[in-house]
């Protein structure tokens, strides 16, 4: 099946690597994301900022040129799903706000009143393709590599449209079907600190030491959202000096393992992209991981 | 951050503040101090107000005790509070519209002018290309804030680039035109809004 897939701005550069991934492995399923044409930035968490209308304008001209192909969308990253779900979640009886954006967006050909059905990649992947499906199509085992499901919050909170949003189970559902071994980790749903880490740097490297201080003996977190990839990936060094423990934690896109277990080759999954160097983990996955 | 009192005045308080910042006043004003925001907040270590002391002080209308606060600069929107609300109120939408309201009342304070010039950096930017572009983002972020900045970004930026994750160029793309017609459509019907509200105003006066 063809869905309208939204990139999404980290898609293009920071997050190339999520982006090739998660059209790979939906390929593997026999599926497709057809990218929607001339797509612009959601707004991310900069638009409500400056103007709330902004912030409902600028992802809902996606929403309304993505009509054209069908009645879904689907983001891969975390903030997009959120700002493209919330213009559903706003204009819901709220007439005067449809009112003002109908006179933003007559300024370029469109309407849009909020029909469209807003998908995030993870829960397409388990609701719609299904963790059965998934786990045939695996061509091997994750041999009880050890993860770290790390969700962070704007995929699960605050619509939790799929998963519940304090302790949210279905990435540990597909990740154990396919033969990882998910550790219990509490931090799963906590911020990341999101942009703090360019404004206020000393604050999100204290949240990064919270998420990754209690993690031991794990072979990677694995991730739904490009921003929380680079937090817990690019400040390892500053983060480990502050715990008193030198990190070199891979973070890893969910779309990647998946790639993984498909048997698909690294360079479709972009895995030379990872900061942290992929080397162990694949040698640990083909010393457990038997091939089915 | 020790308690504070406040020998209240009638001219200190603004009956319409919690109306103007809450997309919900009634719900705001059920709040039961149960600081359930306050625990929930992975920041509030660093706040001056909790959260919680911060929905009193808009309940009462203290305004610029509110807008001078560095709390909902430092609000990171994960909306942990916002699900765990008993009351249900809307609190990361509330910390969203006193950034709005602190901008556009020129506030002063050193949160707003970092957090805010790297949201501004970010709009100039996409309403520039239609979508983000990393590099000129920093650019400009750093030249407002401070370039040394950008020195100390410079090694995770060639790490990145080595790894192919920034183009030296933005990619081009169909809808920076559309995006521009966007902004300027809704700086039409915003300050519009403003003046209707102005007149209702002066009207009720």
């Amino acid at each position: 099946m063809n869905y309208t897939y939204f990139p999404g701005c980290c898609m293009e550069g920071t997050a190339s690597d999520y982006d090739a991934s998660a059209r790979a492995v939906m390929i593997a399923l026999g599926n497709e994301l057809v990218e929607l044409p001339d797509w612009n930035c959601c707004g991310a968490t900069g638009a409500e900022v400056l103007s709330h209308l902004l912030s409902v304008a600028l992802p809902a001209r996606n929403l309304a040129k993505a009509q054209a192909s069908g009645d879904q969308i689907v983001a891969t990253c975390s903030s997009c799903y959120f700002n493209l779900f919330r213009v559903n979640a706003l204009l819901a009886g709220n007439p005067e706000l449809q009112g003002e954006l109908d006179a933003v967006l007559a300024g370029v050909g469109l309407r849009y009143d909020g029909r469209l059905r807003v998908r995030h990649l993870l829960e397409l992947l388990v609701t719609d393709v299904g963790v059965r499906a998934i786990v045939r199509r695996a061509q091997r085992r994750l041999g009880g590599i050890r993860v770290a499901p790390y969700y962070g919050c704007l995929v699960v909170r605050p619509y939790a449209e799929f998963d519940g949003p304090d302790l949210p189970v279905s990435m540990d559902r597909l990740l154990t079907a396919l033969g990882a071994s998910v550790v219990p980790y509490a931090m799963k749903t906590r911020c990341c600190g999101g942009v703090l880490m360019t404004t206020q740097p000393d604050i999100a490297l204290k949240l990064v030491g919270d998420l990754l201080g209690p993690i031991r003996d794990v072979d990677c977190v694995v991730t739904v959202c490009p921003l929380c990839q680079i937090n817990l990936e690019a400040y390892q060094r500053e983060v480990g000096d502050r715990l008193g423990t030198p990190l070199q934690i891979p973070i890893i896109y969910f779309t990647q393992l998946l790639g993984l277990a498909f048997g698909l080759p690294e360079s479709d999954l972009k895995l030379q992209s990872n900061l942290m160097g992929m080397e162990k983990l694949t040698k640990r996955l083909s010393q457990l991981g038997a091939w089915v | 951050m020790p308690e504070k009192a406040f020998n209240l005045t009638r001219e200190m308080l603004d009956h319409s503040f919690a109306e103007t910042v809450a997309p919900d006043r009634e719900k705001l004003l059920t709040c039961i101090q149960c600081g359930t925001c306050t625990a929930s907040c992975p920041t509030a270590y660093a706040m001056d107000y909790t959260p919680r002391q911060l929905w009193r002080l808009v309940q009462l209308g203290l305004r610029d005790e509110a807008l001078h606060s560095r709390t909902f600069w430092l609000c990171t929107n994960c909306y942990s509070c916002t699900i765990r609300c008993p009351r249900g109120i809307s609190l990361t939408e509330t910390m969203a519209a006193l950034k709005r309201l602190a901008i556009a009342e020129d506030v002063q304070g050193e949160e707003l002018a970092h957090v805010s010039r790297f949201y501004r950096a970010f709009m100039e930017t996409v309403r520039r290309h239609g979508r983000n572009y990393e590099p000129e983002l920093l650019v400009r972020y750093f030249f407002n804030t401070g370039p040394l900045g950008l020195v100390d970004q410079a090694p995770l930026g060639l790490a990145m680039w080595r790894h192919g994750r920034i183009s030296l160029t933005p990619k081009p793309n169909g809808a920076r035109a559309e995006v521009e017609t966007i902004f300027r459509k809704v700086a039409e019907v915003d300050a519009l809004r403003s003046l209707r509200s102005e007149r209702d105003q002066e009207a009720h006066a």
